[in-house]
């Protein structure tokens, strides 16, 4: 009687149910890496922007407050970008023949925004509130990074809904004094989170509510 | 196993949403039976196909991956606006129109861009509360078949040509002081246009002035006037009433005065919690809202009403009045009316519509005399109106024909649609030499004139225009046109011979004499307030002594012509949510009917949708047939606003044109014929759709009843664990008047799409909210009921046990929670919710990328994309807003704080939401009511939603009010 399987049968039959779990496994690895990537996140990118603002000039060396350029931070949704009256303050005064300015210059002569590309997106679904985010003692740093050390502004954190809902579920750890709100130095104390719920304490944050859907999906 | 769906309660009366379901015709069972009627339609070859295509849109699927970079144009200010808030909406006073009355509204803009209306809460004759002409507005606005540019004969022009034109017509006027110069315009009561008309008059004082009006208050200031002698307006006190008798008088229904008199009736329904603060008598030959809430409710037609009038005031003791033969059943109306008004003086009111014109207003004017409901139920005004002394149609198109006309200037008015038929004013306006139309939109009229000049919206323009009390509103533009459009007062203006002026100018000039030297601060209040304070003073005035004849009512049938309840006389014709609002009574979209009574269509052996012939006089038209339960025997309604054809791309061509029957002597109530036809049509009507299966859906209780609540169904679940906040909605049934303010409000705030007459008869349309319209008893003098029926937010929701994907989920306040983008659409959800809530996207409904209409969207809220499921979310945004708000002050929400749009908007706060675990407030003291209950209980759901059963006052020991 002819043998059906050869003596390897079972050789194959091995390799190929390590390597098909192997590689299903791999796969699942590779897709959820890819997900998380610098690429898909789009963190590390710095888009091309028509004049190239540093923030680490601004912000980092000069020391000008976050609030002075993004004036709307505490009163709204969003941060809001500066008009060019705000470059102007000072550039009507320094730096007015810059050639690298020559945009800002021209948005004030001919009355057209400066059509910056935006760097800090959220998908439409979500719904975001900076004012809220702030009055509760979460910093800038917290999302935003470094901004301080940026010479060109590049998104710091994936803004993936882990990322937001490890916060909205512990919010304890990551909150600071609301007089560090926008101090890019700051770090938490060793009680970090003895510190965080007497902040949450005192603002009376909604501990368990945060992580409802319609808190951010609508 | 089928179940027979069959709404008999305990003891209780029968209920039935459509005449389809009363004679147990087997398809209608079918169509119950499908949960979307549409999708059990698929033929068999149809499943290959259909497979097919799935396995293409898989393999597309991936394409969805391939999205563009999030690294997306970002435009800030050159100079920002001081206080602007970026993502916050600004806040504006102002006002739209309706039948030439204002409207006053907060308009929310967005970055600009008006999304929603809303009522003007200081205003005194509306407090805040809307209807839904004012709620859709603002997608008129953003009309892409606007008239976008001037033209002439059809032909692009430029305003510089206009303004020639104008000039070469100004020199021509001047030689002959303006002999042949005609203007035809609707109703205004806007005083800085009143001030235009007569200076032009001064400047060419042969020129003539006509008005022209196919629905609204026209008719009735000239009832008005030839009753009492004088030119006046009627103003209704509902709100003193005990007791209120009408005559085929809507007065609860659309118009111009609605929100008032909801307000009014409302607040007077509602004054006590054990009983029903008034009565309701109507004598209506086609049932309307009003009728459906009244106790007592007659059916008679329209030619009875004189009668009625007379006999009322002959049983109560008006002089004059001979007792005419009346039915028994008009007898024993009558009967009840005098034992209702009995020790009533002064608080009691009579009204009458426009049936029998002013032989029967005369009678209802002395009864209300001789009660002494005059002054104190009953107002009286100068006319709001103008302009005076003005000319009718009929004039103007005589006028016409006997080549006396030279110069038509046409405001605002589209009388080639909508003026009767019979006076052909479409061939007038070809013999006038130079014609002028100015209109939002390049309509029947704009086509025939020689120009066609594009006018601004009133969200877009400076005006200023009075309320139904008088009280006046500047309008203020919301927007900058975004077409090349120009408001009334800027053409009057070059009319007028006037150089180019600042947008407001007119507006300031007519207000400098009366602000005289406080002027800068007393338009920037009138500006904040969004009106000036003073309603229009009182008048006496007594009925006129003589007689009136009643109508010549010999005919075989009165044919009654009314607006239709949603595109009023067809100037809304394009207004998407408008069309597809589900009429009052009869729940039909997108097309009118021609409504008979149950008698007359058994007679003619013809069912809803069947086509037949009206015949009024030489004129026909043909319509579909509607089955109207509890319309007099021997009347016919047609409805205005359709059958157009330069309306639009949502407009034209649905349903008939009924101006082409409609006499120009008799507007209102014909005499005619009617004749089956062997065609018939499909009707998209929505009454059957959503059905619930249960007990007890319409409730009622009378006073007797209310203490006998029954206690909170017992439950093995524990309640559902609360945050600080549980948000609860009670809805009062007593006090809905089937408006359909809320829905329109909800589609304003939630983005809900249209979905178009062809999916609405699938049963896919889209609202979120939904007045169920439920009858009880015969069919021809049924007992009707409006039941709001948004998402219940159950506890214990069936809803969210069904989903796979933990789409819909629960939050710790109560709210019943979906999730378009975990959605995948398998509508397990929606089959499993007893109160047929739930919606889904069937297509992707929303408007191409580049259409205006966007700029409409509340940016708050997602706009849903096809395969997801959506519903009523408490509006969410509001909540979430007022969490914000509450916390960034670290206080608790109030109460109050939290309004729903169909709240906000409903014109008899019927609606109520708020915190139930907060005792004190309204909703859960409204809980706490003797009416309260929820709806299909005895399936342990737990709603947040509930109910206040209406009061059944019919008897006897609800009279003592």
């Amino acid at each position: 009687m002819v043998q059906i399987f050869s003596p390897v049968a079972d050789t194959w039959i091995r390799l190929l149910l390590v390597g098909g779990l192997s590689l299903a496994g791999g796969s699942i690895v590779a897709a959820v890496g890819f997900a998380h990537s610098a690429y898909m996140t789009e963190t590390d990118m710095r888009p091309h922007q028509p004049v190239p603002f540093s923030h680490r000039h601004h912000a980092g060396e000069l020391g000008i407050d976050c609030r002075y350029c993004h004036s709307n931070v505490e009163a709204g949704p969003q941060a809001g970008l500066p008009p060019t009256e705000t470059c102007m303050t000072c550039h009507s005064q320094i730096w007015t023949n810059a050639a690298m300015l020559e945009p800002v210059r021209k948005s004030l002569a001919d009355n057209t925004p400066i059509p910056w590309t935006r760097v800090a997106k959220l998908p439409d679904y979500v719904f975001f509130r900076h004012d809220i985010h702030i009055a509760k003692g979460v910093g800038c740093a917290s999302c935003h990074g470094r901004i301080d050390q940026m010479a060109l502004t590049y998104r710091a954190k994936a803004f993936t809904m882990q990322f937001c809902i490890d916060c909205h579920r512990d919010p304890a750890p990551h909150l600071r004094p609301q007089d560090h709100i926008t101090d890019m130095a700051w770090t938490p104390p060793a009680n970090a989170r003895k510190e965080g719920e007497a902040i949450a304490a005192h603002e009376g944050i909604r501990f368990g509510e945060l992580t409802h859907c319609y808190v951010c999906h609508r | 196993m089928k179940r027979r769906i069959d709404h008999q309660s305990a003891g209780g009366p029968r209920v039935w949403a459509g005449i389809e379901e009363l004679s147990d015709d087997p398809q209608f069972q079918a169509f119950i039976d499908a949960e979307y009627p549409a999708v059990q339609e698929f033929s068999k070859t149809a499943r290959r196909d259909f497979l097919k295509l799935m396995g293409a849109s898989f393999a597309l699927a991936g394409l969805t991956g391939c999205e563009k970079s999030s690294f997306i144009t970002a435009l800030p200010y050159v100079d920002q606006p001081p206080n602007e808030v970026i993502g916050l909406p600004r806040y504006y006073a102002t006002a739209v129109l309706l039948d030439g009355y204002a409207q006053p509204v907060i308009a929310t803009a967005h970055a600009g861009r008006p999304t929603k209306l809303d009522g003007n809460p200081g205003h005194p004759a509306t407090q805040g509360r809307s209807d839904i002409f004012m709620q859709s507005a603002v997608l008129q606005l953003y009309d892409p078949d606007r008239a976008a540019a001037p033209s002439r004969h059809g032909e692009a022009v430029s305003w510089a040509d206009v303004e020639s034109a104008i000039g070469v017509m100004r020199e021509n006027w001047r030689s002959d002081q303006g002999e042949g110069v005609r203007l035809l315009l609707g109703p205004t009561t806007s005083p800085t246009l009143l001030r235009q008309i007569d200076a032009f008059r001064k400047q060419f004082p042969k020129a003539r002035v006509h008005v022209h009006a196919a629905a609204g208050h026209e008719a009735r200031r000239q009832i008005t006037a030839a009753v009492y002698g004088q030119a006046a307006e009627l103003h209704y006190n509902l709100g003193d009433c005990d007791v209120i008798v009408g005559l085929d008088d809507d007065f609860l229904g659309p118009g111009p005065d609605q929100v008032r008199n909801a307000l009014g009736w409302s607040q007077a329904r509602r004054r006590s919690s054990d009983r029903p603060g008034n009565r309701l008598l109507m004598a209506e030959s086609v049932p309307t809202a009003t009728g459906a809430l009244a106790a007592h409710r007659l059916i008679a037609d329209a030619r009875r009403m004189p009668v009625l009038a007379e006999a009322m005031a002959s049983a109560l003791g008006v002089a004059g009045a001979s007792k005419p033969d009346v039915t028994e059943a008009e007898a024993n109306w009558i009967a009840g009316v005098v034992d209702a008004c009995k020790d009533r003086a002064g608080r009691s009111l009579f009204v009458s519509g426009l049936s029998g014109s002013a032989a029967t207003a005369l009678w209802i004017a002395r009864i209300n005399q001789q009660l002494g409901n005059a002054g104190r139920t009953l107002n009286l005004t100068a006319p709001i109106v103008g302009p005076a002394d003005a000319g009718t149609l009929a004039d103007l198109v005589s006028d016409i024909n006997a080549e006396r006309v030279t110069s038509l200037l046409v405001f605002d008015c589209n009388p080639v649609y909508s003026a009767p038929a019979e006076l052909n004013v479409g061939e007038a306006i070809k013999r006038v030499r130079s014609s002028v139309h100015l209109g939002l939109y390049r309509d029947e009229t704009g086509a025939l004139c020689e120009w066609q000049l594009p006018l601004a919206h009133p969200l877009e323009s400076w005006s200023d225009a009075r309320a139904i009390d008088g009280t006046v509103t500047i309008l203020q533009p919301v927007i900058s046109p975004f077409y090349d459009v120009r408001s009334v007062h800027d053409v009057f203006a070059k009319l007028l011979g006037a150089e180019d002026q600042a947008p407001d100018a007119a507006i300031r000039e007519t207000w400098q004499a009366s602000f005289g030297d406080a002027f800068e601060a007393r338009w920037k209040q009138a500006l904040h307030d969004g009106f000036i304070a003073g309603a229009a003073p009182f008048v006496t005035a007594s009925p006129a002594s003589n007689t009136v004849a009643p109508p010549n009512t010999t005919g075989d049938l009165d044919i009654v012509f009314q607006p239709d309840p949603t595109v009023w006389d067809g100037r809304f014709a394009n207004v998407g949510w408008l069309q597809e609002l589900p009429k009052t009574l009869t729940t039909v979209t997108w097309s009118n009917v021609i409504a008979v009574s149950p008698a007359l269509a058994k007679r003619l052996s013809a069912a809803n949708g069947d086509h037949v012939e009206v015949t009024v006089g030489k004129r026909h038209l043909k319509g579909p047939l509607w089955i109207m339960p509890g319309q007099a025997g021997n009347t016919v309604a047609l409805y205005l606003g359709y059958g157009r054809t330069r309306a639009g791309r949502v407009g034209d061509q649905h349903g008939y044109d009924a101006y082409q029957v409609r006499p120009a002597g008799e507007p209102w109530l014909a005499q005619g014929s009617l004749r089956k036809l062997e065609s018939r049509e499909d009707l998209a009507v929505t009454q059957l759709h959503h059905r619930l299966d249960g007990f007890d859906l319409a409730r009622e209780v009378t006073p007797g009843q209310v203490e006998q609540t029954t206690p909170e169904q017992a439950s093995l679940y524990a309640p559902w664990p609360s945050s600080k906040n549980a948000w609860g909605m009670v809805i009062d049934l007593d006090s809905c008047i089937g408006c359909n303010a809320c829905v329109t409000a909800c589609t304003a705030e939630n983005n809900v799409p249209v979905v178009g007459a062809d999916q609405v008869r699938a049963g896919r349309e889209m609202h979120w909210l939904r007045i169920a319209r439920y009858y009880t008893g015969d069919v021809a003098e049924p007992r009707s009921f409006f039941e709001p029926v948004p998402c219940m937010h159950c506890e214990d929701a069936p809803c969210e046990m069904g989903c796979p994907v933990h789409a819909t989920t629960h939050n710790s306040e109560g709210v019943n929670q979906m999730v378009y983008n975990r959605c995948i659409g398998t509508r397990t959800c929606s089959s499993y919710c007893p109160y047929k809530v739930r919606r889904f996207n069937f297509y992707d409904y929303r408007s191409p990328p580049e259409s205006p209409e966007h700029a409409a969207h509340n940016p708050d809220v997602t706009v849903r994309s096809r395969g997801v499921m959506e519903k009523c979310t408490y509006c969410t945004q509001r909540i979430e807003a007022a969490h914000v708000a509450a916390d960034k002050e670290n206080r608790p929400i109030r109460d109050g704080e939290v309004v729903t749009a169909c709240q906000q908007a409903c014109p008899t706060k019927a609606i109520v939401f708020g915190d139930i675990n907060d005792p004190n407030s309204e909703v859960s003291r409204l809980k706490r009511n003797g009416r309260h209950h929820v709806l299909l209980e005895e399936l342990g759901t737990r709603p947040r939603t509930t109910y206040l059963a209406r009061w059944r006052d019919d008897d006897t020991e609800s009279r003592q009010g």
